[in-house]
């Protein structure tokens, strides 16, 4: 019988939602193929025949993975070793959505504000994500990664890192490299 | 003989020679083991400086930090479960768990020894044989051959790294389904650049050019292990790995002989088909290593004949994938693909006229990866003990630094700031997947088949008069077909065995 609870460690509703996941991005993948759906005169399948038969082999796997939790919750008759689900605190779930969020919080300001100005606050701030608390490390870990990437990909490399779009913090980036290849 | 001795002589004789084979190799070395930064990372930085190189040093440069990188590649995979390269994803299945046992420099030191014999192997091969092979490979491998392979790699590679067979052919057909955005490889009609739903309509012409595969490997890999540590680190469930120093004793290698041999001719015979190499070498590698072991319960947990499998494999697809390259002027990867560029430069046309025309160039390429391969016992050897001290950086200090590098990587390689978005949501994706049992390594394997295979599929379509029948009125195509086929249906039986095993236990 199955266990509506859990299925393989992990609850009913969680599978349900993994098969809508799949099941929502190949229905959607497949949807989308209609705009590009023109013949090519060369070759008789056309653009879209190679992604749609991958929608369709990956709604099949996605009903096939299902059916395998199905089946392993109903042959082994048990809760599938029950609910392992930690159940944190809602600080700890804050920290983990964080660290997550705030590489994308960066990636929207860096190319307005440019990366030379804003790299080291990445890197504070991922050091602060992960628990670093000591005001030393804090300050030594970005130097060094901040004097790092500089001397590397500024000042041996040339790589052309964005210097921001906003005019002030343009000029700002613009100095840091001049700082980064002086003597060159 | 005298050939090779002649390209030695021609290696070492001139301290020019000498310092550029000394810079691929620590470049090649240093580059690989860096995570977020791989050989190819220098190889495009260094391109345009070999102008000014004489073309043989050029080329031997390449081919050596091409060696050097392999091998690289194959620490981070092992130290901190970012593997350098796709062609070391499998390392990380077993190299680190082994770390996290206290056992890092086991597992370097069987990838070094592996990676060179691989390496020494294929370059033997490659000195005794280029053209024959290169002849034979052409004549016996069109289109249809080509999607067979790719067909019977993707049914034996699937499941590995994922919870099950159907999380792992899920992974794949993910990648596969993502290799399709872009072009398609017949009309040239942009994929998914468009898209329109409720009314709400985009317009994408970075989609236009496709997704590179490399944001997309820094963030399955890379960013995606930084996520999942730092979220261990904030819950405090961390499991710190421990620095060893033991190198694997003779009988730890005698133990997998059979493995290194396996490995070496799977790395070998794929890494001559260009685009395959060596990152289906590698899996393939794995995945026959685990099929026919005795130890096979322990794959995936710390077995050190995983380590060997992928390490042999991936290097010995290096020197194979020179045949092509010289022999047929076809390159098998990105890296193959800048030493075109370089013949390129210097008005030159790789082709079978290079073995008369430029002898030199080819014999002191030939002697440089072989004598590359010897230089990575003794460096690699230097390596396993100074570079497992690493672990003994907290990886809370380290993370950002990896990130930073990383971000600088995705973003060097077509000066976009989207391929660091792409990077970015690649890593979550690529942590939710984790948790959730399936494999980041299939998703990249699907990715990196899908366009070759595609395009493989509607040329064979074409020839074949669009006849799916066609694929077995060919012998190597019909015996690969076949073979994938029955590897599909002996995983399907091995899972429904392995459901009825957890039963009767469960009872």
């Amino acid at each position: 019988m199955i266990d509506l609870r859990t299925v393989d460690g992990r609850s009913l509703g969680g599978q349900l939602i993994e098969l809508a996941i799949w099941l929502g991005l190949a229905g959607l993948m497949y949807s989308q193929t209609g705009l590009f759906d023109r013949e090519i005169p060369e070759y008789l399948f056309g653009a879209t025949s190679w992604p749609r038969a991958i929608c369709i082999v990956i709604a099949l796997g996605a009903i096939g993975q299902f059916a395998h939790q199905m089946l392993l919750a109903t042959g082994s008759g048990t809760d599938g070793g029950g609910d392992r689900r930690v159940r944190g605190r809602t600080i700890d779930f804050a920290k983990r959505i964080a660290i997550f969020v705030f590489p994308l919080i960066w990636l929207f300001l860096a190319p307005r504000f440019g990366f030379y100005l804003t790299a080291p606050f990445f890197v504070l701030g991922m050091l602060l994500l992960m628990e670093v608390r000591s005001p030393f490390n804090l300050f030594a870990v970005t130097a060094v990664v901040y004097a790092l990437v500089l001397l590397i990909f500024t000042r041996f490399f040339f790589v052309a890192l964005p210097v921001g779009r906003i005019q002030a913090f343009y000029d700002v980036n613009v100095a840091i490299i001049g700082i980064a290849r002086l003597g060159i | 003989m005298d050939l090779f001795i002649q390209g030695t002589l021609n290696l070492f004789g001139d301290w020019q020679a000498i310092s550029i084979f000394v810079f691929g190799l620590l470049g090649g070395m240093i580059f690989g083991a860096t995570p977020g930064v791989n050989m190819l990372t220098l190889g495009a930085v260094i391109l345009p400086f070999t102008v000014t190189m004489l073309p043989e040093h050029a080329i031997m440069l390449f081919s050596v930090i091409y060696c050097a990188g392999v091998f690289g590649g194959a620490i981070t995979a092992i130290l901190f479960n970012i593997p350098g390269a796709p062609e070391n994803a499998p390392t990380c299945f077993d190299g680190y768990p082994m770390t996290l046992r206290g056992e890092s420099g086991k597992a370097i030191g069987a990838a070094v020894s592996c990676s060179a014999i691989g390496g020494i192997a294929s370059a033997i091969l490659m000195m005794s044989a280029t053209g024959a092979i290169a002849g034979w490979a052409v004549r016996a491998f069109g289109p249809q051959e080509i999607f067979a392979l790719i067909f019977f790699g993707l049914a034996v590679s699937a499941s590995i790294g994922a919870e099950n067979l159907w999380k792992g052919w899920l992974s794949v057909l993910a990648g596969l389904l993502i290799a399709t955005i872009g072009t398609d490889p017949v009309g040239g009609i942009p994929r998914f650049n468009e898209g329109g739903l409720f009314g709400l309509t985009f317009k994408s012409y970075y989609l236009s050019a496709g997704i590179h595969f490399i944001p997309i490997i820094l963030g399955f890999f890379a960013v995606s292990e930084v996520f999942s540590q730092a979220t261990n680190i904030a819950m405090g469930t961390r499991v710190r790995p421990k620095a060893g120093l033991d190198f694997p004793s003779v009988v730890d290698f005698w133990r997998v002989r059979w493995t290194m041999l396996r490995s070496v001719a799977i790395g070998f015979f794929a890494g001559i088909l260009p685009g395959i190499g060596a990152t289906l070498a590698a899996f393939l590698g794995y995945s026959q290593a685990q099929r026919w072991s005795r130890n096979r319960p322990n794959f995936g947990k710390g077995e050190i004949e995983g380590v060997v499998a992928s390490e042999t494999a991936n290097n010995a697809a290096t020197g194979a994938a020179m045949i092509p390259l010289l022999a047929l002027g076809l390159p098998g990867g990105a890296l193959t693909a800048m030493m075109m560029g370089i013949f390129q430069i210097h008005g030159m046309e790789p082709g079978p006229l290079i073995f008369i025309n430029s002898g030199d160039l080819v014999w002191i390429t030939f002697a440089a990866m072989f004598w590359a391969n010897v230089c990575i016992v003794f460096l690699g050897w230097l390596q396993t003990k100074t570079v497992v001290h690493l672990l003994r950086i907290p990886f809370r200090w380290l993370a950002p630094g990896i990130l930073m590098l990383a971000i600088v990587g995705a973003y060097a390689l077509r000066n976009l700031f989207i391929d660091v978005w792409v990077m970015f949501l690649a890593g979550i994706a690529g942590y939710l997947l984790r948790r959730t049992g399936y494999s980041a390594a299939g998703v990249v394997l699907g990715l990196i088949l899908g366009k070759l295979g595609e395009s493989a599929f509607t040329k064979s379509m074409q020839l074949m008069d669009y006849d799916f029948l066609g694929f077995f009125g060919r012998p190597v195509s019909g015996v690969l077909i076949l073979m994938g086929m029955a590897a599909i249906a002996f995983s399907i039986i091995s899972e429904f065995r392995k459901r009825d095993r957890d039963a009767d236990a469960g009872a």
